[in-house]
């Protein structure tokens, strides 16, 4: 059965991180998930949580009566967009009066807020949905061994309190995805570091430094590669990584992807089809070591 | 509709200050009771290391009512909201929502904001996303565009006076 979903595509993925999107469209859809592209969507009102609250709650709640109004679940590959929307069910749930005054905001774009719809992440679609079974059957070029580290970023594990996609503070899930791809996934010390992204719009430097520190120790621990599943930790590891590197004085090589290029990688998607010329960290070395 | 009715730059939005006052005074009540200054907070803390981030400070001070000396430290700009210090907590304080009701009350005291938050609620309002459609480079320096790649249009609000008249109830309503 085909599982139906409206793409969530937030800000960042679709006005520069197009690898992950072009990935999305291309391997989710061989895996039984019909995307629909959904006119009207906004910001998920998570970057503006510091300046006003309420104003995180309504964007957030905005977007899934959009969902609501087509009847759709939603897709959300970003993991800041995945926390707001995923809070804003939360809180809603728990305070009817919040929910009043929210729609009675949404009611200028003729919208409302009625019920939780389900709001799914990248890896919970790929582990807990597709399953690894139906994985396997696609898998036709398998990585070999790659040694490669998992990074979940923070928005997708914390609180779990509201419900999130993986164990807190043991998430496995991307890791059995590696293995049924072939590649080898290391267990590492910093897997739970922020890739600090969330200080990029007021204190850039020091949000580079916490990237440089993940990357330094990731190299230094052989792993042969990077994967991430959200468009602001792939803005710091991937096409920012030449000055993460500058900010602990080194000179960083690590290939980062996103798991959903892996993921096309070892179905026998063409690397163009995934936009992996867009990935501005060196991940030609995987190929030239097989793994295409 | 302007920037400043949202963030209240132009003048001090009262009402906004006594309900972020309100919710700073309740989660203070709240602290007193449960937290025991165990630390758990601060030595999981994505900030501690690199920026001297101390939330168990955080709410030490606020458990005395020092909210004002609060709202005008930098330090509270220093949070990557990573969470650990709300999922671990042994007591279910969670600094993290204290850190973002003392900066919505910066912000709404009309303090200066640091850093691109103005630039990306101004993107917000105009086209709903926090910025358009970028130009970005492949690896061997070719200029690509969203366009160019055979993806669908942009997803953002069609009727951008609608939209705006939304957000707009958010400043009148002065919440």
């Amino acid at each position: 059965m085909k599982k139906k979903y409206a793409l969530f595509p937030g800000c960042l993925m679709p006005t520069e991180q197009y690898a992950y999107e072009l990935s999305i469209r291309e391997t989710l859809p061989l895996l039984g998930v019909e995307l629909v592209d959904v006119e009207g969507f906004s910001c998920c009102g998570e970057p503006m949580k510091s300046v006003n609250q309420l104003l995180t709650l309504y964007l957030s709640a905005r977007n899934l009566a959009i969902a609501e109004k087509h009847h759709l679940d939603l897709f959300v590959p970003c993991a800041m967009c995945h926390l707001a929307l995923t809070e804003c069910q939360y809180i809603l749930e728990k305070n009817p009066a919040m929910m009043e005054r929210i729609n009675g905001m949404l009611a200028a774009e003729d919208l409302k807020y009625t019920e939780k719809r389900h709001i799914a992440h990248t890896v919970d679609l790929l582990y807990d949905e597709i399953g690894i079974e139906k994985i396997k059957e696609q898998v036709k070029k398998p990585l070999h061994g790659l040694k490669i580290a998992a990074h979940y970023g923070c928005h997708i594990l914390r609180p779990s309190e509201i419900g999130r996609i993986d164990d807190s503070e043991n998430p496995q899930k991307i890791e059995a995805i590696l293995k049924v791809l072939g590649a080898e996934p290391v267990n590492y010390p910093q897997k739970l570091d922020c890739c600090g992204a969330p200080l990029l719009t007021n204190l850039p430097e020091s949000a580079l430094t916490k990237t440089g520190q993940k990357l330094q120790a990731i190299q230094e621990q052989g792993i042969q590669a990077m994967v991430d599943v959200c468009p602001w930790c792939h803005k710091m590891f991937d096409s920012r990584q030449t000055k993460a590197g500058e900010t602990v004085a080194a000179k960083l090589d690590v290939p980062v992807l996103y798991l959903t290029q892996l993921l096309g990688l070892a179905m026998g998607i063409s690397s163009e089809k995934l936009g992996l010329e867009l990935n501005l960290s060196p991940v030609q070395k995987l190929q030239e070591g097989g793994a295409k | 509709m302007s920037i400043i009715d949202l963030t209240s730059m132009g003048e001090p939005q009262s009402d906004l200050r006594k309900e972020l006052n309100d919710r700073l005074t309740k989660l203070q009540d709240e602290i007193s009771e449960y937290c025991f200054q165990c630390g758990k907070c601060t030595s999981g803390c994505e900030a501690h290391k690199l920026l001297e981030l101390e939330p168990h400070k955080i709410v030490a001070l606020l458990k005395r009512g020092l909210i004002n000396e609060l709202v005008n430290a930098d330090v509270i700009w220093t949070c990557m909201t990573c969470l650990k210090c709300r999922e671990r907590c042994p007591q279910r304080v969670a600094p993290v929502e204290i850190l973002f009701a003392l900066k919505n009350m910066a912000v709404a005291s009309g303090k200066q904001i640091p850093g691109k938050y103005t630039g990306m609620l101004q993107s917000i309002l105009s086209i709903g996303l926090i910025q358009d459609i970028q130009q970005t480079t492949t690896r061997s320096n070719k200029p690509v565009k969203r366009d160019e790649l055979s993806l669908p249009p942009l997803s953002k609000p069609t009727d951008v006076a609608k939209f705006q008249a939304g957000i707009m109830k958010i400043a009148m309503e002065k919440v």
